[in-house]
């Protein structure tokens, strides 16, 4: 059963990677659920990618349609200039989720990086990062986007994804120091330390992959949880207005079109809820996976 | 060889701003070891001989005292500069299933410290690939069948061979054992000790076992000695099978009388010395330390201290004021 | 339950408990019969996955699912059949009539609450009236190991030493005055001297207030202080059962010669000392047919290869080995035939 690997083979290296896929495919495939959630992330990837080269840059408006019930021309009707509303929620997924990748990348680079070396170092190190991370973690996130926005447009997504990021790293800062904390003192960290092994090597070699799960399940709910922000704020209105984003959508519909009182704009308000449902739910059923992915023992078996 | 002279160290135990505790681990602990020789430290769990092999192995430091490499006393040298000389000394931790990365494969774990080595001393690929062969095939384990595995596929005997593996890449000095069978089912732990006998013995790696357990110490090494450790200090050293015949410290006395006796094999010995309970002790440093639990104190024991030192005709240097070698030890049934 | 108040006698029959795995159901313990006479302190010596564990489960029909009792039965004087026993007449037998010191009885305290505190949720989930007089009982045991009652009573886990807690566990497993009482590696993780203590405890206790034990144990010198009889298990099987002293002394099954071998000795010549080669079986390297033992055998012969040997009463003692006793007529016959 088990793989015999030649020791004198340079490739080495790439049978491991094919056996870690291997792995990863076997993982996947123990649950149906899981390759629903794999599908479901894939679909909006392509959704964020290609979406908007679908749909010319300026979408039609059928003006005699405004607020139209769901029919096979517009599944989910039309919204109050009578643009079809999936076409919307297509085109508005680019800026939801290139804001939401983003994000999750500074969150989980900033958080696992300063956690790491602030657990590893210890002392006086640890003793300052941890208390800006406390500084950082105590600001009110709301409050400084409201005065953010009256300077800054947000107009693009990388505007929107490293603010929301640099608001997001305290948590994941925490915990991976204590999360390192703990490992610093197993067996084998120590042995590295002791057969004289560099930092570096202990780092990213030794502490790094065993967290690997940990970091990867804080990068997928860093994306919904930036989705839910930047929808929160474009649905306050505390954001400038942009056509085709979620949240607007959701403000529009709700304050302009009153969905919460009449029928006509319900499937204006549900698409883009549905949307986020959706990819909340592809994340969560991916998240599952993780454990078994990173952990050898749970992957082989 | 290694050597410690009057090695101290105190860990603080953090309470409240009031009540910081100090706990004295180690109160002035002298050791040698030969080149290629054994030692064993005995003792209960919080005597501090785990802590003495941490700090022999550099992954702790001590307070005061001098630990002295091949005769190079550590004191003289920066931190940086010693970590050669502490890569020498490769500790064997008890838990083979913390000591190995559960994410590396075998080949991964050994190829670490190779590639630093090879790229030290500039030799290619294939001496590592070689080398992770040898000291594979040293510790008895197939390369062929274990390099590509993970830990989790190794039974414990196997994995706590590839820790020994790990520390030969080194081309070590010294194995520092803690307690390195005490997790390994017992039909397994007799081979791993048979091992770290065979590298003294083929490889003139010096062992330092670290247990609670005299008898595996024994088979280590009944050439090496015995350094019995009491909360901190050495009350009893001498070679081992003198100490086992002959103890004469009270504790190792009741160590060894606490040793369960394999009735229908086994007598227990003549004189068991059984001491009055651990109690929370911490605080009585006065006098002779094992005093308030000896069975045979006198009034001298609760007020002066003894030193270890030879005397009285006894071969085992001893800090004990009333030494008496007593046959405690369980002797072997009819014959 | 005329005679719960004695010490009750157990019949364990042809006992099979199974794991579901991915593999199928793996027998942890197969056919497994152990007669614990009353009043006597049995041994049980087994390696990681010998089943021993989940044996001492079974007297409690407590084995946890993917695990279950999946034949055999366990009879236990003024119970009946423990494998029978469902619901609430299970958990009434639990305590009352059987006492367990789990395994790591010394991190099995609920580091929230007092021992005394946990002491009356005990008494309260077994619906005893008379709380003061358990406090009492609880007091009076826990003085006779040598400890001072009332400040254990009012102490947290964390201000007890392993080996006190320890003492605390053989305490509730005994003050609902239960007559059979489980102790799973009663010594582990505990200190020489201490595990001297604990053992003189077991042995004096056991003595004092009439109980039937069976110890669970690695670690043959544990059994060798305290217990009259000795069974030693391997793969799921008892393999070689009988008295203390005649299994140590003059062992048959070549697993127990090999055991005993293994283990260093403090006096005598380093090179008597073998290590027994191969490793023992998990679940799932467990041979199905044949002896589970022969891999490692140095006695084998052709039939371990076929067949499992079945436990078979030599003098004093059960042994499940084909080499043994070979040369009895009746076997010779058989054999030729």
């Amino acid at each position: 059963m088990s793989v015999t690997i030649m020791p004198e083979a340079g490739g080495a290296h790439a049978t491991l990677r094919r056996n870690f896929w291997r792995g990863v495919w076997r993982v996947m495939k123990r649950k149906p659920s899981r390759l629903v959630g794999v599908v479901i992330m894939a679909g909006f990837a392509f959704m964020g990618i290609a979406g908007p080269l679908l749909y010319p840059a300026q979408l039609p408006r059928d003006t005699d349609a405004l607020y139209a019930p769901p029919s096979w021309q517009h599944p989910f009707g039309t919204d109050f200039e009578g643009t079809d509303v999936v076409a919307l929620v297509v085109t508005g997924s680019q800026y939801v989720l290139l804001t939401a990748v983003i994000t999750a990348v500074i969150t989980v680079v900033l958080g696992t990086g300063i956690g790491l070396f602030s657990g590893f170092k210890r002392g006086r190190w640890d003793t300052v990062l941890m208390r800006v991370t406390d500084m950082k973690l105590t600001i009110p996130g709301l409050p400084l986007l409201l005065v953010l926005s009256t300077v800054w447009k947000f107009s693009a997504a990388f505007e929107m994804g490293l603010v929301l990021g640099l608001l997001g790293w305290g948590g994941v800062a925490r915990a991976v120091r204590a999360q390192t904390l703990s490992l610093r003192e197993r067996g084998f960290i120590e042995a590295a330390r002791g057969l004289g092994l560099s930092t570096t090597h202990i780092v990213g070699r030794e502490l790094l992959p065993s967290m690997a799960p940990y970091i990867a399940m804080n990068a997928l709910i860093a994306v919904t949880g930036a989705v839910y922000a930047q929808v929160g704020l474009f649905f306050l209105g505390v954001l400038p207005f942009e056509a085709s984003n979620w949240g607007v959508m959701l403000n529009t519909a709700v304050f302009g079109g009153g969905a919460l009182t009449t029928t006509a704009a319900l499937p204006y308000l549900m698409a883009p809820l549905l949307a986020i449902l959706l990819l909340t739910l592809g994340i969560v059923l991916v998240v599952d996976a993780m454990d078994e992915i990173f952990n050898p023992r749970l992957r082989e078996e | 060889m290694i050597t410690g002279q009057a090695i101290t160290k105190t860990f603080k135990q953090r309470g409240n701003v009031l009540d910081s505790r100090e706990v004295r681990a180690l109160r002035g602990v002298d050791f040698v070891i030969p080149k290629g020789g054994a030692a064993s430290f005995i003792g209960e769990s919080g005597c501090g001989k785990t802590t003495l092999g941490r700090i022999i192995a550099g992954l702790e430091s001590h307070d005061t005292g001098e630990i002295t490499i091949d005769g190079t006393a550590m004191s003289s040298l920066r931190p940086r500069d010693r970590q050669p000389y502490f890569r020498r000394i490769q500790l064997i931790h008890q838990d083979p299933y913390s000591a190995l990365n559960p994410t590396r494969t075998i080949h991964q774990t050994l190829n670490a410290p190779l590639a630093l080595r090879a790229k030290q001393t500039g030799r290619s690929r294939g001496w590592m690939d070689e080398r992770a062969q040898e000291v594979l095939s040293l510790v008895g384990l197939d390369a062929g069948s274990v390099l590509g595995r993970y830990p989790h596929q190794l039974s414990g005997g196997m994995r706590q061979r590839v820790v020994i593996a790990r520390a030969l890449t080194v081309d070590p000095e010294m194995l520092v054992a803690d307690e390195a069978v005490s997790m390994i089912d017992v039909s397994l732990r007799l081979g791993i000790l048979a091992l770290l006998k065979d590298l003294r013995e083929r490889l003139g790696v010096s062992v330092l076992f670290i247990t609670h357990d005299v008898a595996t110490a024994r088979y280590i090494g009944d050439d090496g000695e015995l350094y019995v450790i009491y909360r901190g200090q050495v009350v009893e050293r001498g070679p081992v099978d003198t100490i086992i015949s002959g103890p004469v410290h009270p504790y190792t006395q009741s160590l060894l009388s606490a040793i369960p006796v394999l009735h229908g094999l086994e007598e227990p010995g003549a004189q068991p010395v059984v001491p009055t309970e651990a109690l929370d002790e911490s605080h009585h440093d006065e006098g002779c330390l094992f005093a308030r639990r000896c069975p045979f104190r006198t009034g001298k024991c609760e007020s002066e201290v003894p030193v270890l030192g030879l005397g009285e005709g006894i071969p085992q240097e001893h800090a004990c004021f009333h030494p008496e070698r007593r046959a405690v030890v369980a002797q072997p049934a009819g014959r | 339950m005329t005679n719960a108040s004695t010490a009750p006698g157990v019949r364990i029959g042809d006992l099979t408990v199974v794991y579901k795995t991915q593999a199928g159901e793996l027998p942890a313990v197969s056919g497994v019969s152990l007669e614990l006479a009353p009043g006597s302190i049995t041994g049980v010596v087994g390696e990681s996955g010998s089943g021993k564990s989940t044996l001492a489960l079974s007297l409690l029909n407590a084995v946890q699912s993917p695990g279950r009792i999946s034949g055999g039965s366990v009879e236990i004087d003024g119970l009946g059949d423990v494998v029978g026993l469902r619901g609430e007449s299970l958990r009434k037998a639990r305590g009352r009539h059987i006492g367990y010191v789990f395994q790591a009885a010394q991190n099995s305290l609920n580091p929230l609450k007092t021992v005394g505190k946990q002491l009356l949720d005990l008494g309260r989930s077994h619906g005893v009236d008379d709380l003061r007089g358990l406090v009492r009982e609880a007091k009076e045991l826990l003085g006779r190991m040598g400890l001072d009652g009332a400040r254990v009573l009012d102490s947290h886990q964390h201000e007890l030493s392993g080996g006190m807690r320890q003492r605390v566990g053989i305490m509730l497993a005994l003050v609902l005055n239960a007559h059979l009482v489980v102790l799973d590696e009663p010594t582990t993780a505990l200190d020489m001297i201490t595990q001297a203590t604990i053992l003189r405890i077991i042995r004096e206790v056991h003595e004092e207030r009439g109980l039937t034990t069976l110890v669970i144990t690695h670690d043959i010198g544990v059994v060798a202080e305290v217990a009259d009889r000795l069974a030693v298990m391997y793969g799921g099987r008892i393999v070689e059962q009988g008295p203390t002293g005649a299994v140590l002394g003059a062992p048959s099954h070549p697993y127990t010669k090999g055991l005993i071998k293994a283990i260093p000795r403090l006096v005598g010549s380093l090179d008597e000392a073998r290590a027994l080669p191969g490793r023992p079986p998990t679940l799932a390297t467990v041979p199905t047919t044949g002896c589970v033992f022969r891999e490692r055998c140095a006695e084998r012969m052709d039939v371990c290869d076929s067949d499992d040997p079945p436990a078979l009463a030599h003098g004093d003692r059960i042994v499940a080995c084909h080499a043994v006793g070979t040369s009895e007529p009746a076997q010779l016959q058989e054999e030729v035939a």
